[in-house]
């Protein structure tokens, strides 16, 4: 019997079960309307295994990045502090607390490069002393002014653990550049040549606009300054990643997972169409787009089938677009597959959180990649991660990689009916959303415009308003919540490493860092290089990536610089679309 | 008979916080309930949101933070609003905001801290239950 | 292209990037050994849709038991209580405190029947005044002597609580018949008639003599009270479950899941052959069996694949083997399907046991069941269940029935080459194990000449060697133990309604209560009673449920029952094999 005669019988019997099984059961129960779905060959009618699905590590990639497992062999992740990395999302106050702090956890085994938050003064290019950002100086991450404060963070770093050892990431982007150039003035001190550098600026400009909300300046000079980094780095920084584009935080802002798939595609086809319009050969700089995550949500099988989707669309768009011919242009790099996001978890009954990330991480692996916890429980609750938080979030990343054979086969999901026309129809929406921002005219485009934008803020309102019809449901904000239900703690064994006190200081201690070094600098120097900056931002062909470097070393400010950008550039104001 | 007016209401995002989601669902929601919402946009300064609140003439004043300076920010505006006369706006307040912290800004004069989760409906209630008279 | 071809290409692909892409990346790993694994098309050359998958709720049952998800809707689980039960596992000290303990329960809006845990020396017929069984009064479950210990539990169940309203469990096997007769007498006595009553006792004897230990008789004469389950239910009580068996305990003994798989597979065979030889049609008890718990590992895909497997077997066993025709003889009725299951919690670090469940319950849902994430946290520091541990535990399976949309699909795995060959593989293994039960004799010989004993234990002991060697991982066991590790713990909200107190004063309680049942009760009829019971026990077809409800109704104990019977039919001693 053929494969046609196969799927008519299939259909026949699919028929008579609907009629004899399935509706007079589901009509008993109340969901004649909506009953159980259960999917068969028929849902996947055209499939084509080569094609549609192929090996793990090959075009198309829909089943993974990698041909592997990336989860370590134990001999390696057992040993102490072998999973434990100093790279989870950290920066607190002033460079010296955060430089205590990377020494404090190293003691605990925590070991590799950090992965720096910075303040928002800093995303958005102001110092420390400016009074428009008073109170928020070091809240969110730690405070950078100038190379003097990479110099005393990296205090942390030497040895075994010095900048040419450890992979750096940083979470900049309108000003990316100008960090990078700070790494890059901070190695050479130390001796080590830019080439040795290993680091990730998350350099993602675009998606700010859509949703995060730290740009500087209009999109289009946004779009120029990354031309300088794929253009800078692909020939003197091999060993930097350019970008770490993320449909995460579009997510996170509110898009469907839809919108977030094609946002982030038409995205990531700007990003690589200035490597592009600059001359770059697409197989020399693709390779060093990173991704930083996408998507999150507690629904489980959508995430999953939205990363094998993700996974598909940016190979196709590589090769078929862009004609990359090299396996490692085309695949997604990224060191989270499917998650909970952390807009999934609630404040109320906190610790109820622990059992979302564990799903999530459970998603993270049946979608290709290796388990991840996250965010630890206390994420909502606005105090830091506590240590006991992270405990439980680390530990359940271990039980999923070592107890539960998972992550011996990838993509364990491949071949289900279900998920594989799961996968297709994610797809297809994204590709429909994806040509409809490309007939505006891209990315850039259609962030000019605001479409983007709306269309987020319009979606994260029709979530909520179901969330408060009850059509999606959230346990213990609105269902479970009668008195009766206990809110259950955790106790506390051990004090966050960045303590109260040093909150309290840290503004004042960092406005004090500032004044001193802008007293002991070479402030001729600086105000000449300023110029130079001035006068070369002008130009729209020149890269500003090597006077970003000489005025690091000079240790002029951020604000310094990014106030002679604002001059010539302007600045991006429209964001209400309300 | 006079038509009563419209609860009017400036969604604020003071600072540097670009995480406008909750601002931009607010605005949405409690539009729908019938209030005229204006929302600011991010990076506001407090004397911007003062100048807004006050030209605008509006009754509630919500402001969002997630990025830990509400102790910073919020106060500063309740301060302001209060020099200019206007003490009759209500203040209100959402983003992540750490339980200790919530006293002393209602001390300082904010008069609801709304967390995660909250439905908007009951922020919409509050704001009815709370408002000052609307003429 | 037709399937033969197509499979002949999907080789030809694999066998390249096998050489080109996987075992490069594998030598860079050091796993060329034993490579992540990918399955394909290949591996399930032979499936035919039909024959191996079907329809949920419809032979060979391999989706799931039901077409629909038993997942209840929100407008009915969301309502206060609505989807708790005091249906947990619990009986705590003497029939009074377990009453209590259900008086509060109803308070925290528990409802529903109970779930009986009786004392160990109820469950191997023994009184509460007993010297031998001093100490063990009311320490794993409630104690039972006589009819007054259900009269007292079941206060706690009165008005829309009756026993015509709600399901009663009781975890008993070697006296069940004789825990079943004492709640006909009470059902009497409140004027309900049996055909009402609904309620499973365990009576699963057979699995007590493989691993759980609570047998009194030997299999023989243990069967044959069996039989009289199944006559005197069938022709008194068709809403009563004959009996509640499953594989779950023979794992917890350290079965392997095929082993357990193929021993459980074999006592349901001895089980509906004591129906058949009854000379009762199968189709008229076979629908009344109901199934406890198989399995129970963190083995994620393979405790998913042996549900499908299980399923599938029955199936195929009642249906092939014993002709039955309506399908609700075939199916597996059971509350719960893949789980983490409790030997997989750990004493260390035992709030991550939360993740295991959680792990267990996705698990539970992928198999085709709803979510159930047990045990609670605190299960391995054996001071019972805390009120905290449980309120995670509810939490957690409700944020997977109602936030992650998982249960929104029936066995959304079908299809996956991964998941169909390993349900393949096992349902294979097993079958190959049946046949070596069948070929003693089946299960009663393979229990009594200790095959299934010894095996287990072999299982038992090659899985503790594992974890030794630490080929088995277990996280904060053998693995992540430096002292840096944090023992996270929540904090104490609510006091667990049994408390310190009423643990210490339950025996001797008991032994009073006892004592005046014996001086009140007609002690003569008692005697009487039991002499009938001698001579019926000696006549092999007797049914001997008749004179239990009669001596239930004297107050006669239930070791005094089952002394007589201990007489008759001797008493089963052979447990060492290794």
């Amino acid at each position: 019997m053929d494969n046609k005669d196969k799927l008519a019988e299939i259909k026949e019997k699919k028929k008579e079960w609907e009629e004899k099984v399935l509706l007079p059961a589901a009509k008993r129960f109340g969901i004649e309307k909506k009953p159980t779905e259960f999917h068969t060959p028929l849902d996947i009618a055209d499939f084509d295994f080569v094609r549609d699905v192929g090996f793990p590590g090959q075009y198309p990639f829909t089943t993974a990045t990698y041909p592997v497992s990336l989860v370590p062999s134990i001999e390696r992740g057992a040993k102490p502090g072998g999973l434990r990395r100093a790279g989870t999302y950290s920066g607190y106050g002033t460079p010296e607390d955060t430089r205590d702090y990377y020494k404090q956890m190293a003691k605990l085994s925590w070991t590799g490069g950090p992965n720096l938050a910075l303040d928002l003064p800093t995303q958005c290019g102001y110092d420390s002393d400016n009074e428009m950002v008073e109170g928020e100086i070091g809240k969110v991450g730690v405070a950078i002014d100038t190379l003097r404060d990479f110099e005393v963070i990296f205090e942390a770093f030497t040895g075994d653990q010095d900048v040419d050892r450890i992979a750096t990431n940083i979470t900049i982007n309108a000003a990316a550049n100008i960090l990078v150039a700070m790494y890059i003035a901070l190695a050479e001190k130390r001796g080590i040549p830019m080439a040795k550098l290993r680091c990730t600026p998350q350099n993602d400009i675009l998606k700010e606009f859509v949703s995060r909300g730290t740009y500087i300046f209009p999109p289009r000079p946004s779009m120029r300054m990354f031309r300088d980094s794929v253009v800078f780095f692909t020939e003197n920084l091999p060993g930097i990643n350019i970008t770490s584009i993320g449909g995460y935080h579009i997510r996170e802002g509110g898009s469907t997972r839809e919108q977030e798939l094609a946002f982030s595609m038409a995205i990531g086809i700007a990003y690589l169409q200035e490597g592009v319009n600059a001359g770059v050969d697409i197989d020399a700089f693709t390779p060093k787009f990173t991704f930083n995550a996408f998507g999150g949500s507690m629904q489980f099988f959508k995430e999953i089938a939205f990363q094998r989707a993700a996974r598909r669309m940016w190979a196709k768009i590589l090769k078929e677009r862009f004609g990359a011919k090299k396996k490692d242009s085309m695949r997604i790099r990224c060191p989270i597959t499917a998650h909970v996001g952390c807009s999934s978890t609630t404040k109320q009954r906190a610790l109820n959180n622990l059992s979302r990330s564990v799903v999530g991480a459970i998603a993270g692996v049946l979608s290709g990649g290796p388990p991840y916890a996250f965010p630890p429980y206390d994420e909502p609750l606005g105090l830091g991660w506590s240590l006991e938080a992270r405990q439980l979030a680390e530990d359940a990343t271990r039980i999923i990689m070592y107890e539960t054979g998972m992550c011996d086969v990838i993509d364990p999901l491949a071949g289900s009916y279900y998920v594989e026309s799961l996968t297709n129809e994610i797809e297809d929406a994204a590709w429909k959303e994806i040509e409809k921002v490309e007939s505006m005219g891209g990315a850039v485009t259609a962030i000019e415009n605001g479409y983007m934008q709306r269309e987020v803020a319009k979606s994260a309102a029709e979530r909520q308003a179901r969330i408060e019809r009850r059509e999606e449901l959230v346990v213990g904000v609105n269902c479970f919540t009668e008195e009766y239900e206990l809110d259950v703690t955790t106790s506390k064994i051990i004090e966050h490493p960045y303590s109260e006190e040093k909150r309290y200081d840290a503004e004042k201690q960092q406005k004090a860092n500032l004044a001193e070094v802008k007293r002991t600098r070479n402030n001729r120097e600086v105000t000449r290089l300023l110029g130079e900056l001035e006068s070369a931002a002008k130009k729209e062909d020149k890269n500003l990536m090597p006077l970003f470097i000489d005025l690091a070393r000079e240790y002029a400010t951020l604000q310094e610089q990014c106030d002679v950008l604002r001059g010539v550039f302007g600045e991006w104001q429209l964001d209400t679309f309300v | 008979m006079e038509k009563e007016r419209k609860i009017k209401v400036l969604i604020a995002k003071p600072g540097l916080d670009g995480h406008d989601r909750g601002a931009k669902v607010l605005s949405f929601g409690l539009r729908d309930q019938g209030m005229e919402v204006i929302y600011t946009g991010r990076r506001q300064s407090v004397q911007q949101i003062v100048n807004s609140a006050l030209q605008e003439d509006v009754d509630v004043v919500g402001l969002s933070i997630l990025s830990g300076a509400h102790l910073t920010f919020f106060p500063k505006v309740v301060d302001l609003l209060r020099e200019n006369g206007a003490e009759d706006m209500l203040v209100i307040g959402g983003g992540i905001i750490p339980e200790n912290h919530i006293p002393i800004l209602k001390e300082k004069g904010v008069t609801e801290i709304f967390g995660p989760g909250t439905m908007i409906k009951d922020i919409g209630d509050f704001i009815r239950k709370n408002v000052r008279k609307i003429a």
